[in-house]
């Protein structure tokens, strides 16, 4: 046997172990524990990317730094091992069918969860009632877009994700090439979370960097940028909750420049008729949220909690609503949380073929357990 | 001579003791029969959002109120929540004095300036002892009501509980204040000439009369007699005063359909539609008349008991027409029959027994004894969750609450199982212990909530299917998750105590046991989070979002699945897999309940405070059975190294 073979199969031998298993699932367990805890204190967003979304991490236990595996790393080990030790080498036979079963259950369960955190999107659409939209925005994600309107009323966009130009700083801009446009954004200033203010001394709007909110979804972020053309250039503020963008003229051609929620489209255009917040009597719990929805103008419809629109690849919930302590006959809004998940319905068949393995499995065990117990009386 | 004196005396307290359990008396008045009780229990209601009978309502508020749902009155005597809240209607002036209004800290009334000295620091007061200082009461808790909650001293917070008390209490005793007053009448005015002969009038007659008296309150609005408009002002004004309270009871159903016009009406709704000249319907004046009726006859118990009939039917009646108030008589006869009571106390004589049945193992009959009792304990909280499903026409488990009545009649009914296929009388015991254990749980759980056990559902668990798939399927799992940990915490126990005189092959069993029910648990958990997550999935639009219930029902996962994965590898043998199981349940008891205390996350609609001690009591106890199987461990290995030592000295060659 050569040595490659040897140190192969004993790396097989390791990674399809059962102590790597229990290793695996003691630091899973210690993750999720750790990650749950941390939630009290920051926010949801910011716990689910340092325990639940990396490879690696630090935990600070009152004040004592302890380097810890992420749960990517230590999902990736387990979906090895699984798939090593708990289906290429586990001993065939009637007694291990169900073994095998749920261990593929599993395997697709991980699969599933591998393909939403790959390629899915989710955000929300916030409709008015008469509304329409053909597009959703992320909760967590910004991008800087910058369109041009051409004199026929058409547009044209070129979006950047802002998580790329974060580290702009005044003596490091990051210079944004826009396609077919007379001048590059360079872009001098970024935070993830700001304010604008005006400033005294020159007059000039300024931002104030925050530090970052726990609630993710609450954070602004803003960026000084200029448009770097042939003439001087033409500097601004762009802000998450500006109530317009920048506009400018260059070369006799109309721009806009935005710091927007990144947009997914929508494969439909949907539309809000009516929503309705009926409480039980009696009483300000809400007995449910029903918003009434037209979509692509002629399918009329309900889209209520546990009741989402399903259609063309994309889920539709509801999600929120609006304005909070609005009186009767005022204009609500309604929010639906959008999510395009190829796997979205994996889970219903993993749990099926797990719950046939374990049942089939214990089940087994259990009745040859009862015999031989009725043998010992 | 004697003893005919005795035997008339015995007589004589016998037939007092049998009035007294006959007839409930009420203090200051004459005494409720058992038939007006019973009527009084079954009224039905509406309150937050449902449906109920006046036997849920008064057990509720007394809870939140006193903390008991049977406190005693001024006289030290135990009265039935539904019993004080008649006499809290009907005799306001009496029911005063009843220490119906828990403080847990008697700072909170120093604060408030109310002399305590005397006085425990945990006591129960009464509305007339607070009466004066309730306005300064009131004030502080609105104060601290403006502090952050989190932010909040203890005695902040018991003086907002205690307002709140005190303020429900008051109101309560003055909501039929509608039916009891009488509004004089002002001599040969415009507004005497509507109620001919009358010198005095009642709510009801006012609000029959409410189209012509907004008729001339129109045509004296255009005029400039003052006096005349001052008798209607003050008409009103007298009906105002009256019906000021009468909002905290909603026992007036509408006349329209369910889906239309779903809110119960109150005395003070009708005002309200009175004063606007809206007609009164004539099956709401007969409802309005039969509380008049009730209050005239409160001290004649035989006439008292044909008007609450009378006025029960009534809202009956109109509750049916609408669809509505169906099992509001069952639910009273719920409440009646204890059962969970009933069940708690056959736990305890069955655990009793069975540890009769351990001192003497040859008394078969205390064994069958325990048997039998804790069989009916099960049949009887099985009974009682099932009427409840029946009452809510919901699946088993739907609020916290009723996850500890399943989890308790699921790890009862596991553990008998186990017993039925092992007979070693541990099983018996541990389910009766279960059952004991859970069922106190449960109670202290409903004095510490003081909610509606049986409430109105959120928006987001209104569905039938996910509460009888995910809920019930990941509440088996808890159950078996705490059976294992009891089971292998009594493994470990057994060990400890008996050291090498532990039956082995008993013990074998046990563990056998253990690690049965965990995968048991397994089957359960790992499916219930499973479904769990796609309920998720079809309500907030993701399988998986990392918030607390859902990492700790996935805690419970990991815990059973590394116990199963170990013990197949070897590193878990007998021992391991008990003490393994008894850290298992502390994964359980904060998944269950741990998480809820943080606060945070979508399950909202299950935060919990107040439970941090019990917890932890139950964390540091399974924590200790761990330790102790680590005192265990390490006397088994000294043994087996003295053992070894022989054995190896009999490994040479013994010479024949």
């Amino acid at each position: 046997m050569s040595a490659l073979r040897r140190v192969a199969l004993s790396a097989i031998g390791v990674l399809s172990s059962f102590g790597l298993a229990c290793a695996l699932f003691v630091l899973l367990g210690l993750l999720t524990w750790l990650g749950t805890l941390e939630q009290a204190h920051t926010g949801l967003y910011d716990v689910q990317r340092k325990y639940f979304e990396s490879y690696a991490l630090v935990h600070d236990a009152g004040g004592v730094p302890i380097p810890l595996p992420g749960a990517n790393l230590v999902l990736s080990l387990l979906a090895l091992n699984l798939v090593l030790g708990g289906i290429v080498r586990l001993r065939r036979s009637r007694e291990t069918v169900g073994i095998l079963v749920a261990h593929l259950g599993i395997l697709l369960l991980l699969g599933a969860g591998l393909v939403k955190h790959r390629a899915s999107d989710d955000g929300r659409v916030t409709l008015y009632e008469g509304q329409s939209a053909s597009w959703f925005e992320s909760d967590y994600r910004w991008e800087l877009a910058v369109r041009e309107r051409h004199p026929d009323g058409t547009t044209r966009e070129h979006v950047t994700p802002f998580d790329g130009v974060l580290l702009a700083r005044d003596e490091a801009p990051v210079t944004v090439e826009v396609p077919g446009a007379p001048f590059s954004l360079e872009v001098r200033e970024a935070h993830s979370n700001s304010r604008p203010f005006a400033a005294v001394d020159d007059g000039g709007p300024s931002l104030r960097p925050l530090a970052r909110d726990p609630e993710t979804p609450r954070n602004l972020p803003g960026a000084r940028v200029a448009l770097v053309w042939g003439g001087a250039p033409l500097e601004t503020l762009v802000w998450g909750a500006q109530s317009a963008p920048f506009g400018a003229v260059v070369d006799g051609r109309r721009f806009e420049i935005d710091l927007r929620r990144e947009r997914h489209a929508l494969p439909f255009t949907l539309t809000l008729e009516d929503f309705r917040k009926v409480d039980h009597p009696r009483s300000n719990m809400p007995r449910s949220f029903e918003s009434d929805v037209v979509v692509d103008g002629d399918r009329r419809l309900t889209i209520s909690m546990n009741e989402p629109l399903r259609q063309g690849g994309v889920v539709v919930y509801q999600a929120s609503w609006g304005p909070q302590g609005a009186g009767p006959g005022a204009r609500l809004f309604s929010t639906f949380a959008v999510v395009r998940n190829p796997a979205d319905q994996l889970p219903l068949v993993a749990c099926l073929v797990i719950a046939a393995g374990l049942v089939g499995h214990f089940g087994r065990r259990l009745a040859r357990h009862m015999r031989l117990e009725g043998c010992r009386r | 001579m004697r003893s005919a004196r005795n035997l008339v005396s015995l007589a004589v307290v016998l037939a007092l003791a049998l009035g007294a359990a006959g007839v409930a008396r009420a203090q200051g008045g004459p005494a409720f029969t058992p038939a007006t009780l019973e009527a009084f229990e079954r009224l039905p209601l509406q309150d937050v959002g449902r449906v109920k009978p006046v036997a849920s309502y008064a057990r509720f508020t007394l809870l939140r109120s006193a903390g008991s749902a049977s406190p005693r009155d001024a006289d030290g005597r135990r009265q039935g929540s539904a019993e004080w809240l008649l006499r809290l209607v009907l005799f306001p002036e009496t029911a005063k004095d009843d220490p119906v209004i828990l403080v847990e800290d008697s700072q909170a009334l120093v604060a408030a300036g109310i002399d305590v000295t005397g006085r425990e620091k945990r006591a129960r007061w009464s509305q007339a002892e607070l009466a004066a200082a309730l306005p300064r009461l009131l004030e502080r808790a609105h104060a601290a009501d403006a502090v952050d909650p989190k932010q909040r001293t203890s005695v902040e917070a018991v003086t907002l509980r205690v307002a709140e008390s005190a303020l429900a209490v008051t109101r309560l005793g003055r909501a039929f204040d509608f039916a009891r007053g009488r509004i004089p009448l002002v001599d040969g005015t415009r507004v005497a000439r509507l109620f001919p002969g009358a010198s005095a009038v009642s709510v009801a007659d006012v609000l029959e009369r409410a189209e012509e008296l907004a008729a001339l309150e129109r045509e004296l609005a255009a005029g400039d007699d003052g006096r005349e408009q001052g008798a209607v002002a003050a008409l009103w004004r007298f009906v105002a005063d009256l019906s000021g309270d009468a909002h905290v009871l909603a026992w007036i159903p509408p006349l329209g359909a369910a889906e239309v016009e779903p809110a119960w009406k109150t005395p003070a709704d009708l005002v309200v539609a009175g004063r606007r000249g809206e007609r009164l319907h004539p099956e709401h004046a007969a409802l309005l008349r039969a509380a008049e009726e009730l209050v005239a006859r409160r001290t004649d118990p035989g006439r008292l008991e044909g008007a609450l009939s009378a006025l029960v039917a009534g809202v009956e009646q109109l509750a049916a027409a609408r669809g509505e108030g169906g099992s509001t008589r069952l639910e009273a006869r719920y409440h009646a029959l204890g059962l969970l009571g009933w069940s708690n106390g056959l736990y305890l004589l069955g655990f009793a027994l069975c540890a009769l049945g351990w001192l003497r193992p040859r008394a078969r009959l205390a064994t069958r004894g325990a048997w039998g009792l804790a069989a009916a304990a099960t049949v009887l909280l099985a009974a009682a969750i099932v009427l409840r499903c029946v009452i809510r026409e919901r699946p088993p488990v739907s609020t916290l609450y009723e996850t500890v009545l399943f989890v308790t009649v699921c790890g009862a009914a596991t553990a008998l199982v186990v017993e039925r296929v092992q007979r070693q009388r541990i099983h018996l015991g541990l389910a009766c212990l279960v059952g004991a254990a859970g069922l106190m749980l449960a109670n202290g759980y409903e004095r510490l909530d003081g909610q509606d056990t049986m409430p109105s559902l959120v928006a987001v668990l209104d569905t039938n299917f996910w509460l009888a798939t995910h809920v019930t399927t990941i509440v088996l799992g808890y159950s078996a998750g705490l059976l294992a940990a009891f089971m292998g915490s009594v493994y470990v126990l057994i060990a400890l105590l008996r050291g090498e005189r532990a039956d082995e092959a008993r013990q074998r069993s046990l563990a056998r046991a253990v690690y049965g029910v965990t995968c048991f648990a397994l089957c359960f958990s790992v499916v219930g989070t499973i479904l769990g997550g796609i309920w998720a999935n079809e309500s907030w639009g993701r399988f998986w979002g990392w918030d607390p219930k859902e990492n700790g029902a996935l805690l419970i996962c990991i815990a059973q699945v590394t116990l199963v994965h170990a013990r197949r590898a070897g590193f878990l043998r007998e021992l391991g897999t008990c003490a393994f199981a008894a850290l298992g349940g502390t994964v359980v008891a904060f998944s269950w309940w741990g998480v809820n205390l943080l606060g945070v996350g979508l399950h909202s609609y299950g935060f919990t405070s107040g439970i941090q001690r019990s917890l932890w009591t139950y964390y540091l106890l399974q924590w200790a059975v761990v330790a102790l199987a680590g005192v265990v461990w390490l006397r088994r290995r000294r043994a087996a190294a003295g053992r070894t030592l022989p054995a190896r000295t009999r490994a040479a060659p013994v010479p024949r």
